[in-house]
């Protein structure tokens, strides 16, 4: 079930052209159809129209071409990101996406879904790591774009067009990511008790003083308080130089504080932050840029906060991104909140999107919000890939 | 080589009204005004355009579009004309709509990491405008301090430190374009991902077919903390390759690792007095980041050169020795015109791994043609730039030349890899694009284009091996039968 449509049909092909040959069935029959990985994020997006089945990528689970020396990963839709992580470990690499949920989430669903997890700081997100796409058309024309290769500017990306798309211009078959080296060392270093201000001005001074984090998330712990993690990884020597640049940076200001936590303390922040991204009823994204965290905490959070019962708030702080989970203590309130701090996150240039949200919210909440300026060609892209409408229709901004 | 059609300019009503959008000392029309037109850096491929208009806002930018359209004029946008694959070549009477006079730098935010600015400024500009502060802007391809920021958004430009930083398009956070109906759009900003589909993913590398781009939002970085170099000379391409690889698989991800195999060297050299060892190859490589890490990082990569096989390794002691190693580095393509009368660039991609290989194929068929071929290339990404070098007045060398481009095309095709790393395909490699591509792949970029521009009138004859219409139009929105049933629900 996609949030409250319920297919007929459901499929599981076992090879591309399995795949292929279903998308075409159903074109031919007019059906409409959505594509469904790991099943974790199926609350993202809005409602879909009628959906007569739902292709499932299970299996379609094969690593199709590991190549070490060339730090490519050829890998099938249906993969989870777990399995793919644990075949690169045994060559000391990674694919440096690190949503919460690794064993469930798949490679297919990571790139419809555009999701990532605090190393996005440092190695960016899905369309910074991926290098090429095979995916069905909805006519069930198998398309592929990009390339083995990291560096390749032949033909237009398609690689990116479907990164976020959500299922609505084709089924992701298999993909290819350029890969990373598994660090010889990692630490994370925690800042309790900051305020917006000290937020602000501790990205300040990671950049000044050239250090190089590969994660810098803040956590809302109470009133205008937030915990902070950062995370280097690397060489030994190079960790333990950013780690006491870090420390001494952050004990010479007035009250600063900061310890660096052992392994287990390191994981349980961030098992904390896998949590707080995945399991609430209502889960919101905020994006504005990283200097404006003092609105973020000042003016917008408060009121998000009153609003819902155990309440949570992440701030990825060198990107100026924010997850907010809780639950809707009183429906209206809740959604008057969320509209208000949408409002005041569009002052600033940013958005407040849905992330999850029981129905009751998403009749008052638009999850997506304003639709984007470039809405109409985001249609016209639409138009000509699934011209009739039959991929997840309704799901994606602005009713697409 | 395609010889100059007879000129098609534009017409006194065409003229008379880019003139009134423009003003008439930004329009071109005389044909002798317009040679430099005619061609980008890729000289070989000529055509004179109708008319060469260069605005200098978005508004007069999409005035010129739309002026273009009524009159159904074909449109090429063009920058500093430095593309090496015919990417702003004009179709004959076409409006080349050049972009140098939009030259400002809009806004720059160093605290959020973006600067905005129009099309016309020059790649190291940005850097330069905010050296001083620490920052820089990390796409460097080879052209840098001419080439521009629209034209490197066109291209998805490269250069050597793009091995660890990424490309343009991994560099873009946002992009004002003017459509081919004369409307303007946003596309991202500076605030990370605006929801609904990456078109911006899309726009950059797109070679000015899907829209004009009047503002560019970059990523800037803060530089780091330490950068270390080395120039590591082995007895041949094979030892080096293998030192590549071997640096690269050990984890070490290095901000650039360059090669130069022994013509190369040899011609830069001789044009920048570099004092380099008559050697086999040679590599150069920067390791950056926070000082300690780099260090060792550094160390690490020199040894494992040495294991590969290196003859001598020089790390330069002050930053003057330095640049004067990436100057005999980037000098070396100018340098190969010293020690022939012509050459030809390649630009194809290869998995890294593959290199030794590649290049020992390369040379024989060198050989076999009775041709030269130089390498200078990104190893670390297996970007190969072979220079086939060949004299135009011995007959039958140019075209020999040619076919060599060709074959190393159809190997870096073989080999997994791609017919272009950095330059673009242009009017150039369009024609290689159906051995890269199938059928159903081209269509789809097609459809994509479609969507931006239905009447496939930015950029013609780039990209695509076959000239593409786009059919029929979709209506605005065609609401699907279970919304008009009121089965579907939609906000």
């Amino acid at each position: 079930m996609i949030l409250g449509a319920r297919p007929e049909t459901v499929y599981e092909p076992s090879t591309v052209d399995e795949a292929g040959e279903v998308v075409r069935e159903s074109a031919l029959g007019g059906k409409t159809l959505a594509f469904v990985g790991g099943g974790t994020d199926l609350d993202l997006g809005a409602a879909p129209g009628r959906i007569d089945a739902v292709v499932r990528t299970g299996r379609l689970a094969r690593v199709v071409e590991h190549a070490p020396s060339d730090q490519i990963v050829v890998a099938q839709a249906g993969l989870t990101l777990g399995e793919l992580q644990r075949t690169l470990a045994s060559h000391r690499q990674r694919l440096a996406l690190d949503p919460p949920l690794p064993e469930r989430k798949t490679v297919g669903g990571i790139i419809a879904a555009n999701v990532f997890g605090p190393r996005r700081a440092r190695f960016g997100s899905v369309r910074d790591l991926i290098i090429g796409i095979s995916f069905v058309r909805a006519d069930g024309t198998l398309a592929r774009g990009g390339g083995k290769v990291v560096k390749n500017v032949a033909g237009f990306d398609l690689p990116k067009l479907m990164v976020g798309s959500l299922g609505t211009l084709g089924l992701i078959t298999t993909a290819t990511f350029r890969l990373h080296p598994l660090p010889e060392e990692e630490v994370t270093l925690h800042l309790p008790g900051r305020t917006g201000a000290g937020l602000r001005s501790l990205v300040r001074g990671i950049k000044e003083a050239q250090l190089e984090p590969t994660s810098v998330v803040a956590a809302w712990r109470e009133a205008d308080r937030f915990d902070v993690a950062v995370r280097f990884e690397g060489f030994q020597a190079g960790v333990a130089e950013q780690r006491e640049r870090l420390a001494g940076l952050v004990r010479g200001e007035a009250g600063g504080a900061c310890e660096i936590l052992d392994e287990p303390a390191a994981q349980a922040f961030w098992s904390r932050h896998d949590e707080l991204r995945t399991t609430a009823l209502l889960r919101a994204k905020l994006t504005a840029l990283p200097g404006h965290v003092e609105r973020i905490a000042g003016d917008i959070l408060p009121g998000l906060l009153a609003a819902l019962s155990n309440p949570g708030f992440l701030w990825y702080a060198t990107l100026g991104l924010g997850f907010l989970a809780g639950s809707p203590a009183d429906t209206d309130s809740a959604a008057r909140a969320i509209l208000t701090a949408r409002e005041r996150v569009a002052g600033l240039g940013g958005t407040l999107t849905l992330q999850a949200a029981p129905s009751a919210i998403r009749e008052r909440v638009d999850v997506w919000g304003p639709p984007p300026p470039a809405l109409a060609l985001m249609q016209s892209v639409k138009e000509r890939l699934d011209p009739q409408a039959r991929l997840a229709p309704g799901r994606f901004v602005g009713g697409i | 080589m395609s010889a100059s059609p007879s000129p098609a300019t534009a017409s006194n009503d065409a003229v008379a009204r880019m003139a009134a959008a423009v003003g008439a000392r930004y329009c071109i029309s005389d044909p002798s005004e317009m040679r430099t037109y005619e061609c980008d850096g890729l000289m070989s491929f000529r055509v004179m355009p109708g008319i060469v208009v260069l605005p200098g806002s978005t508004e007069e930018v999409a005035r010129v579009v739309r002026i273009a359209r009524e009159l159904d004029l074909p449109i090429v946008p063009r920058g500093a004309g430095t593309g090496l694959s015919g990417g702003a070549l004009p179709v004959p009477g076409c409006v080349v709509i050049g972009l140098s006079r939009m030259k400002k730098i809009l806004e720059v935010d160093l605290e959020n990491g973006w600067m905005r600015v129009q099309p016309g400024v020059a790649n190291l500009d940005v850097s330069k405008a905010i050296g001083s502060a620490g920052y820089y802007y990390a796409p460097d391809p080879s052209s840098q301090s001419v080439c521009t920021i629209g034209g490197n958004v066109a291209e998805n430009s490269g250069g050597a430190h793009c091995l660890k930083y990424g490309f343009t398009s991994n560099h873009v956070l946002g992009a004002r374009l003017v459509l081919a109906d004369g409307s303007v759009v946003d596309l991202g900003g500076p605030v990370l991902d605006t929801p609904g589909y990456d078109l911006l993913g899309v726009l950059v590398g797109s070679e000015g077919m899907i829209g004009i781009v009047t503002e560019v939002v970059l990523r800037l970085l803060r530089k780091p903390q330490a950068t270390r170099t080395f120039f590591a000379t082995f007895p041949s391409t094979d030892e080096a390759g293998n030192a590549v690889s071997a640096i690269i698989s050990s984890g070490i991800v290095p901000a650039a690792i360059e090669m130069m195999d022994r013509l190369a060297i040899t011609a830069a050299k001789a044009a920048t007095g570099v004092d380099w060892p008559d050697v086999g190859a040679a590599l150069l490589m920067d390791a950056d980041g926070p000082e300690a890490e780099v260090e060792n990082t550094a160390d690490n990569a020199v040894e494992l050169a040495r294991a590969a096989g290196a003859i001598e390794i020089r790390r330069p002691r002050d930053e003057a020795e330095r640049a004067l190693m990436w100057k005999g580095r980037k000098s070396a393509f100018a340098a190969v015109g010293r020690i022939s009368p012509n050459y030809f660039v390649q630009d194809g991609v290869i998995p890294r791994s593959k290199i030794a290989k590649v290049l020992r194929e390369i040379e024989e068929m060198g050989n076999r043609a009775g041709l030269r071929i130089a390498n200078v290339f990104h190893a670390g990404d297996g970007n190969l730039h072979p220079l086939v070098l060949y004299d135009a007045n011995v007959p039958g060398q140019e075209q020999a030349a040619e076919e060599i481009g060709g074959e190393i095309l159809r190997m870096c095709i073989r080999e997994g890899g791609s017919i272009t790393g950095e330059h673009g395909v242009g009017a150039d490699k369009a024609v290689y694009m159906g051995e890269m591509f199938s059928e159903g792949d081209l269509e789809t970029m097609s459809l994509v284009r479609c969507a931006f521009d239905p009447e496939t009138r930015l950029n013609p004859g780039k990209v695509f091996p076959t000239p593409r219409l786009c059919g029929d139009r979709p209506g605005p929105h065609r609401p699907h039968a279970t919304e008009l049933s009121g089965e579907a629900w939609r906000e």
